[in-house]
């Protein structure tokens, strides 16, 4: 890893920090949007990397307080929204037209959504199954009073994922080839 | 032809809003089935309380009904010496005790209050010759006892499917108060049932003492004092939130006379007086 990469990782953890942190609509965010991005633009580990250490991070100093027994489950989620990232360039690599494109991304914004609030969503069951509560009641409870705000975030993903994925992919690529012709010019001069 | 791709991604779109369809109908189906359990549950409690009100009804009129019999042998025996009428009025006495025996038990101020008519009986018997007035006093001791038990029992009765909260704060006087916020109380909750369920409660009944029998000795053991000259001391007084005036308001009953209101404030509060 290039010590460049591991600074915009570090960069783009703060961010997704920061923005936890800041006061929001409940489920709506950005972190599997970046963590998606960055999985496609430099790996599905790197995208994985940025989700489970902000989630970790939030598990601590989250305004709702410590998420305790769900954090587990929360990095995992948002790993998986990055591992998706790479997942996603692996399978289908070809860029279409900006409309298609978005279209792909929102869709894939409320996939991401998805898995995550059902991994989540695994935890609370987690939690109801070791206070005593029947196996499959525990299960369905939180995943059928949790579809509110289930779909709140992944309305609000396909709208993040469709609007935001093109530039914002675009501007971490250009800093990726950016750092190359940086170091090529340094030969140029010597 | 349908472009590979595109297929993908129309059929993640559509796998996602399928789950999140089912998810939706399993909140709908969950949401019904506890609005209908919740509807059977108050259906069963409405008619359970109409049930117990038949019953505690048909008590009432039963005892309303001794009582006026003795009330009317009273007013006009002929005798000076009522005596005589002490053995129907243990009776009644005993009647009662019957048939609020788990009021009498478990309410520590009728519970008082029932003792002191017991005692007062006795006393009565034990002495031989009884005055008109004297019994006419038992008499009115028994109804207002009887009209309290009433009360309660009612008030029970609608506590059975009416809860109530409300908030009660201790000030030791020493800048330290302690709030006990949205305490569960049933309807017809008094203040003295309040404080027993916030707090250690050391209390005196008072039988002369209307309305309202207790004075309060001590709470979490903070003791009342009084000078032995009666001038100054220090006493635990009761207040309520007067939301109209936004002020504390002195209680003007004894505690176990004053009823609980839904979302009210109760203060105890210990205070230095003197003459």
């Amino acid at each position: 890893m290039q010590t460049r990469h591991l600074a915009l990782l570090s960069l783009l953890t703060a961010l997704c920090i920061g923005i936890q942190l800041t006061p929001r609509p409940p489920n709506v965010e950005f972190t599997s949007f970046i963590s998606f991005t960055v999985g496609v633009v430099l790996g599905s580990w790197a995208g994985g990397f940025v989700g489970a250490l902000t989630m970790l991070i939030n598990g601590f100093l989250s305004p709702w307080g410590n998420a305790g027994l769900i954090m587990p489950f929360q990095v995992v989620g948002m790993a998986l929204a990055g591992v998706l990232g790479g997942v996603y360039k692996m399978l289908f690599p070809g860029r279409l037209n900006s409309k298609g494109f978005c279209l792909e991304t929102a869709v894939m914004g409320a996939l991401v959504a998805f898995i995550y609030d059902l991994i989540t969503n695994l935890g609370v069951g987690l939690q109801f199954l070791l206070s005593g509560m029947d196996p499959a009641l525990a299960l369905l409870l939180p995943i059928a009073y949790g579809s509110f705000f289930s779909l709140v975030h992944v309305l609000s993903n396909v709208v993040v994922f469709g609007a935001l994925y093109l530039p914002f992919a675009d501007a971490l690529n250009r800093f990726n080839v950016g750092g190359l012709s940086w170091l090529k010019r340094e030969r140029l001069h010597s | 032809m349908v472009e590979k791709r595109t297929l993908a991604f129309v059929t993640l779109g559509v796998l996602v809003w399928a789950l999140m369809a089912s998810a939706f109908v399993g909140y709908y189906y969950l949401q019904s089935r506890a609005s209908s359990q919740q509807l059977d549950d108050n259906q069963y409690s409405l008619l359970k309380s109409a049930l117990n009100y038949d019953k505690a009804i048909s008590k009432y009129n039963a005892l309303s009904g001794e009582y006026s019999a003795l009330h009317g042998s009273c007013s006009f025996f002929s005798d000076s010496n009522y005596v005589e009428l002490l053995k129907p009025f243990e009776h009644l006495a005993v009647a009662l005790s019957r048939n609020y025996t788990s009021l009498l038990k478990t309410q520590e101020d009728l519970n008082e209050a029932y003792s002191e008519l017991m005692d007062h009986y006795e006393l009565l018997r034990q002495r031989g010759t009884v005055p008109k007035k004297e019994f006419e006093d038992l008499l009115n001791e028994y109804y207002n006892l009887f009209h309290k038990l009433v009360l309660k029992e009612l008030a029970q009765l609608i506590g059975e499917t009416v809860q109530q909260s409300v908030n009660i704060v201790i000030d030791y006087g020493n800048g330290t108060a302690v709030w006990r916020n949205d305490t569960a109380m049933s309807a017809g909750s008094t203040l003295f049932e309040l404080t027993i369920k916030a707090a250690l409660l050391n209390y005196t009944y008072y039988p002369a003492m209307e309305p309202g029998h207790i004075l309060v000795n001590s709470i979490n053991d903070k003791t009342t004092f009084t000078d032995p000259s009666y001038s100054f001391g220090y006493s635990w007084i009761w207040y309520h939130w007067n939301d109209a005036q936004k002020k504390w308001a002195v209680g003007p009953v004894g505690c176990d006379a004053w009823l609980l209101r839904d979302g009210c404030s109760y203060k105890w509060s210990y205070e230095y007086w003197h003459l």
